[in-house]
């Protein structure tokens, strides 16, 4: 019995022990038979150190092989993160290390956690990447670097690395197309980690540097080493080993000679435009009275009441605030950018130079000093011609003309009698202002300023309302779209490429607008129309758009490519700012140049790809092309006394065989001195393959101000005036509180000799 | 003595009639043995991968230094068992109370070593006696179990009344009391298992060892609130449940436990090979593995089938101690092997279980294999004691 019970007990135990070891048993298989790979794998990883290695950006060149932007190799000092996570030894180390440095200890401290000493709340994230060393300066001399090697003891877990450092040796040329780099932003941080970026890394942020970025960047390398307990290494795995592989070379079109001739031209138009005031009454800007009509006309008014009841004096001497344009100059064969301006430009060694962000902002201001809005014009960080937003004024002229011989309205040979005003003929006469309606009904001409008068014309084909840029021809023609069919002058217009993207290799492009009643009933919706405006497109509208003012709006690059089109006789292109793609690390060549000769072309942009082919029969492209060479050589028209064309007296004398078309966009409140000048030409014969657009805001009229940019710049393209020549630029001028340093043209001969005749 | 022997009739009618079967000296369970030489064999061996290559702060590598005091302490360690299997474990049991008294006394002394912070802060578990130190927590699992064995097996009843259960709680509790200040929670452990063990095949009610459990937590919990434990093994217990801690010194602990199971699972089913181990052979990753975790170095060089090979000769030892119970003429040799079958298998269980993280990490040392002159001694003297129930079974 006893012997019994003391098994029973003694049972139990031996339970206890099998169910216990039975346990141990379990636990053993699965650490040793299941995880054992994934346990050797991560011990594997603990015991190595991955040094990454960056790849070489690619390079930018332009179209001779000039490097507009190339690396430098800098040293950068970085600390091992394990040996400043106690507060205590970091402060201790970059203390010692703010001497040496040259850095506040402070600036330090923040590279760890960025809200060090910051007032709460901070909502600064950690900018560098905890899995390479922390880097605490970059670019530091070789003397820096040895003083600390030296004291090596002194300063653990100090060490130095090779990167690169972006430049720009031809800036601030051809700026806003090379673009700028700058650290990666939290909303895009994700998408760039998982394309194998790293987390501390500088990536293209605007322009060609952004848009190419993905050819540009290369692929990381990597090193894994074995070390020992101690953290020393031990040997490179080789088998983990992978080359970084650098970027490809980016060839652009961009000709650098054209490129700082054309800024050069448009800053000093501006600057011309903006010093040295008109005379109003030589002007034909200020509007005779409209009270006036049965006088007339006879009286010329120098006040405005604007729609809010202020008055407006006009003061007889006009000055412009020209404060920004934009220049495009174009290759109408292959569609290849030569030259791209918009001013005001910078200098992109700024985003480079590690300047505080408190000079940023002092030289790219985002607000005015007192926090209001920045006036858009001033705006520097937007390249014009492709983020332009800007009405054509009559530089739309000739592809209303396309339009209206396209779709059977006119023949070259109608004639249409321009008695200086045109009234709408599709609108009950009773409903019109002049008869107590609501409905504007009629469209004038511009002031002549000698008569006072709206200019008539007379009796004028296509030709010469092109010539002699009749308003009253086009207006006519704008309610005959109209009647015809609301969308037919929009369908007409997307044939040339407005109202969509162009598609060139650059960012931000925007793709204008060209109303229709959902983009009219959209812009009074959201405000930017006055609320009394009808929600949707009205013959009025139309005919506005027939003359490029009003709601149709569009960027200087798609201007510059509908021209194009007339120029290379129907071919709608995609423009290219790229020539040709290079297979990483092409050899330089002389000083500054790149041996392109040396290099290998991985992708040719040579071919233009032609995104649409217009119908362009000899009867209706030869009357156009007509029509814009008299805009330069002449003759006007004679109908009581003779008219000159626009550009007749600017480009007299002009050995460069080009047609054209000026054009003045009304700006806000019709006043005259925020009228923007347009300009838009091409070359007519196989040995000026140029198409030029010149856009200058607020700057008068289109042969004034952007017709001389033109002018100069096809001469410069024909060789027929020296340029300067263009060298590499010299050290940044960190003390400058200039964006850009300014730019003239050494001879300004070429832009005199306006005739001062409106569009 | 032997005589006596020889004079005496065998008990039953097997065997060698005239030479007597029950002679103690032929009836040595020589399984038990072999399998606890092989498990002291393989512990050499492991003690000597786990540290040839290491190096104290500053020193050259060890070498063979602990293999070689090892042997020392397993030769001094058999010695001890054949004096404790000489004599019978009657006469050990009527001596258990002095032994009892020396083990109080030099706990206590070890105790007041500590207030004195004789250690400088650090905790002192040992005498020094010359090259040699000896562990009283060590030495206590042996007197601890003769003292509670002798009391309890002193009534012959079947069942342990309530009142014979308390005395011998406090037997087991005082000592036990005196681990825990030194503090040594981890020694404290085995008595109790043993007191489990002991009292429930004396016959305790479940709800006895239920009271020695909420004791034990009870004590334990309070000691580690009263600030009497230190740091190092509050957080070591911390650490179990908190892995992936921020606080560095929680790092710190966890380092030595990850790396363990680390060396273990890389084994893999055969392991890397004898002093093929990276970690084990290569690394300082597992402090002490030597005596701390021996069980990661088996792991490491000789994988899963190493590891159930030593468990599968712990599982032989405790299949033949609890034989032994079994076979045991008496109740005293029945609860001094039950009360070794419940410390060896609480300890062999608790340092595994450790070393692959199924438990808090506690500094128990692995019977017969870690490195420890007190342990092994103490142990090889229960394997005496055990032997002696064996080999006195007939009579």
């Amino acid at each position: 019995m006893a012997i019994d019970r003391r098994t029973k007990r003694l049972s139990v135990l031996a339970t206890v022990s099998l169910v216990l070891f039975g346990l141990l048993g379990v636990r053993l298989w699965f650490l040793q038979g299941v995880q054992a790979d994934e346990f050797r794998q991560r011990v594997a990883a603990a015991k190595t150190r991955t040094v990454y290695i960056a790849p070489e950006r690619g390079r930018v060149f332009d179209a001779d092989g000039r490097i507009l932007a190339g690396n430098r190799r800098m040293l950068t000092v970085t600390v091992d993160w394990s040996v400043v996570r106690l507060k205590k030894n970091r402060l201790a180390l970059f203390t010692r290390l703010s001497g040496p440095l040259k850095t506040p200890v402070d600036d330090l401290m923040r590279r760890y956690d960025p809200c060090y000493n910051l007032p709460k709340p901070c909502n600064e994230g950690q900018r560098y990447d905890t899995l390479l060393p922390l880097p605490l300066k970059e670019d530091v001399s070789e003397e820096v670097v040895a003083f600390l090697m030296e004291r090596s003891e002194d300063y653990p877990g100090i060490d130095v690395v090779e990167q690169y450092r972006r430049v720009y040796p031809y800036a601030p040329l051809a700026s806003h197309v090379i673009g700028y780099m700058g650290a990666i932003t939290r909303d895009n941080l994700e998408t760039y980690l998982a394309q194998g970026y790293k987390r501390n890394e500088r990536v293209g942020q605007f322009g060609v540097e952004l848009s190419l970025e993905r050819e540009l960047h290369g692929q990381w390398g990597k090193r894994v080493y074995e070390i020992d307990a101690s953290g020393a290494v031990v040997r490179e795995l080789d088998e983990f080993r992978i080359e970084p592989v650098a970027g490809f070379d980016v060839q652009l079109s961009i000709d650098l000679d054209i490129q700082q001739y054309a800024e050069q031209a448009l800053e000093t138009s501006l600057r011309l435009r903006r010093y040295l005031p008109e005379d109003l009454t030589q002007l034909d800007s200020a509007p005779h009275n409209p009270l006036d009509r049965n006088n007339q006309f006879l009286t010329r008014i120098y006040q405005r009441t604007l729609p809010d009841g202020t008055k407006v004096d006009y003061p007889q001497w006009v000055q412009h605030k020209a404060p920004a344009g934009s220049v495009v100059v174009m290759n109408h064969n292959n569609g290849q950018l030569v030259a791209m301006a918009s001013y005001p430009t910078f200098d992109n060694r700024w985003m480079e130079a590690g300047i505080s962000g408190d000079k940023f902002q002092q030289l790219f201001p985002s607000k005015n000093p007192d926090g209001s809005n920045l006036d858009p014009d001033l705006s520097i960080l937007v390249n014009r011609a492709v983020s332009g937003n800007y009405n054509l004024g009559s530089t739309i002229k000739p592809f209303i003309a396309w339009a209206a011989m396209h779709a059977g309205i006119i023949t070259r040979d109608t004639v249409h009698l321009d008695e200086g005003e045109y009234i709408l003929t599709s609108i009950d006469p009773a409903d019109c202002q002049q008869n107590g309606g609501i409905a504007r009904c009629i469209f004038k001409n511009a002031t002549n300023k000698n008569t006072l008068r709206p200019s008539k014309y007379g009796p004028v084909t296509v030709s010469d309302a092109l010539a002699v840029s009749s308003d009253t021809f086009f207006y006519k023609l704008g309610e005959e779209f109209y009647v015809r069919d609301r969308q037919l002058l929009k369908s007409e217009l997307e044939r040339f490429g407005f109202g969509s993207v162009s598609g060139v290799q650059l960012p931000f492009e925007w793709k204008g607008r060209i109303p229709d009643n959902d983009v009219k009933k959209a812009l009074v919706e959201r405000g930017v129309l006055d609320p009394s405006e009808v929600p949707r497109l009205t013959v009025g509208d139309n005919v506005q758009v027939a003359i490029g003012q009003g709601l149709m709006a569009a960027t200087p690059l798609q201007i510059a490519n509908a021209y194009a089109t007339l120029a290379n006789g129907g071919l709608l292109l995609q423009p290219s700012i790229v020539k040709n793609i290079y297979a990483p690390l092409t050899p330089d060549g002389l000083p500054g140049f790149a041996d392109l000769a040396a290099g290998t072309v991985v992708m040719s942009y040579a071919e233009p790809v032609v995104r649409d082919e217009l119908e362009m029969p000899p009867e209706v492209l030869d009357p156009i092309i007509e029509g814009l060479t008299r805009v330069i050589r002449g003759p006007g028209v004679r109908y009581d006394f003779y008219h000159a064309t626009t550009g007749q007296r600017l480009f007299r004398g002009f050995t460069v065989d080009i047609a054209g078309k000026t054009g003045t966009a009304q700006g806000a409140a019709n006043l005259p001195w925020n009228d923007s000048s347009v300009f838009g030409a091409f070359g007519l014969g196989p040995d000026v393959p140029f198409t030029t657009l010149a856009y200058l805001e607020k700057s008068g009229y289109g042969s004034k101000a952007a017709a001389p940019v033109a002018k100069c710049l096809y001469l410069a393209l024909t060789g027929q005036i020296r340029i300067d020549p263009v060298y590499v630029s010299d050290p940044l001028d960190i003390s400058s509180n200039l964006p850009a340093p300014p730019m003239i043209l050494s001879n300004r001969s070429c832009l005199d000799g306006s005739a001062g005749i409106r569009d | 003595m032997t005589l006596a022997f020889l004079r005496r009739k065998p008990d039953r009618g097997l065997g060698n009639i005239h030479a007597s079967a029950s002679a103690p000296s032929r009836n040595i369970d020589w399984v038990l043995m072999t399998a606890v030489a092989l498990l002291s064999v393989i512990g050499l061996f492991i003690i000597y991968s786990a540290s040839y290559s290491k190096a104290p702060i500053g020193g050259s590598p060890y070498g063979f230094f602990f293999v070689t005091r090892q042997q020392v302490f397993l030769i001094f360690a058999v010695i001890v068992m054949a004096v404790v299997m000489y004599f019978d474990y009657e006469w050990w049991r009527d001596r258990a109370n002095f032994f009892y008294g020396v083990t109080v006394v030099s706990l206590v002394l070890i105790l007041m070593l500590n207030v004195l912070n004789v250690g400088d802060g650090r905790t002192v578990l040992s005498f020094d006696v010359g090259p040699i130190n000896v562990q009283p927590a060590e030495i206590a699992k042996f007197t601890i179990l003769l003292a509670l064995v002798a009391f309890i097996s002193d009534e012959r009843s079947e069942h342990l009344d309530y009142h014979r259960f308390v005395i011998g709680l406090v037997l087991v509790g005082v000592p036990v009391l005196l681990m825990i200040l030194q503090p040594d929670l981890g020694s404290a452990t085995v008595p109790l298992a043993m007191m489990v063990g002991v009292t429930w095949v004396a016959g305790a009610k479940l709800r006895y060892l239920l009271m020695i459990f909420g004791l034990s937590v009870a004590t334990i919990g309070a000691a580690l609130l009263s600030g009497f434990v230190n740091d190092y093994q509050l957080n070591r217990f911390a650490v179990f449940f908190d892995q992936d801690s921020s606080d560095q010194r929680l790092r710190d602990v966890a380092y030595q436990g990850r790396n363990a199971i680390r060396a273990l699972a890389t084994g893999g089913l055969t392991g890397r090979g004898w002093l093929e181990g990276p970690i084990t052979n290569a690394s300082k990753d597992i402090p002490v593995q030597w005596a701390d975790f021996p069980f990661s170095a088996v792991g490491e060089q000789f994988g899963m089938v190493g590891g159930l090979v030593v468990i599968a000769l712990f599982s032989v030892v405790l299949a033949r101690i609890w034989r032994i119970a079994q076979l045991s003429k008496d109740m005293t040799g029945t609860l001094i092997c039950a009360g070794v079958f419940s410390m060896m298998l609480w300890q062999a269980f608790q340092n595994i279980a450790m070393t692959v993280g199924v438990m808090p990490i506690t500094g128990l040392p692995l019977p017969f294999i870690s490195y420890g002159g007190s342990g092994i001694v103490t142990y090889f003297a229960l394997m005496g004691l055990v032997q002696n129930v064996h080999m006195r079974r007939y009579r």
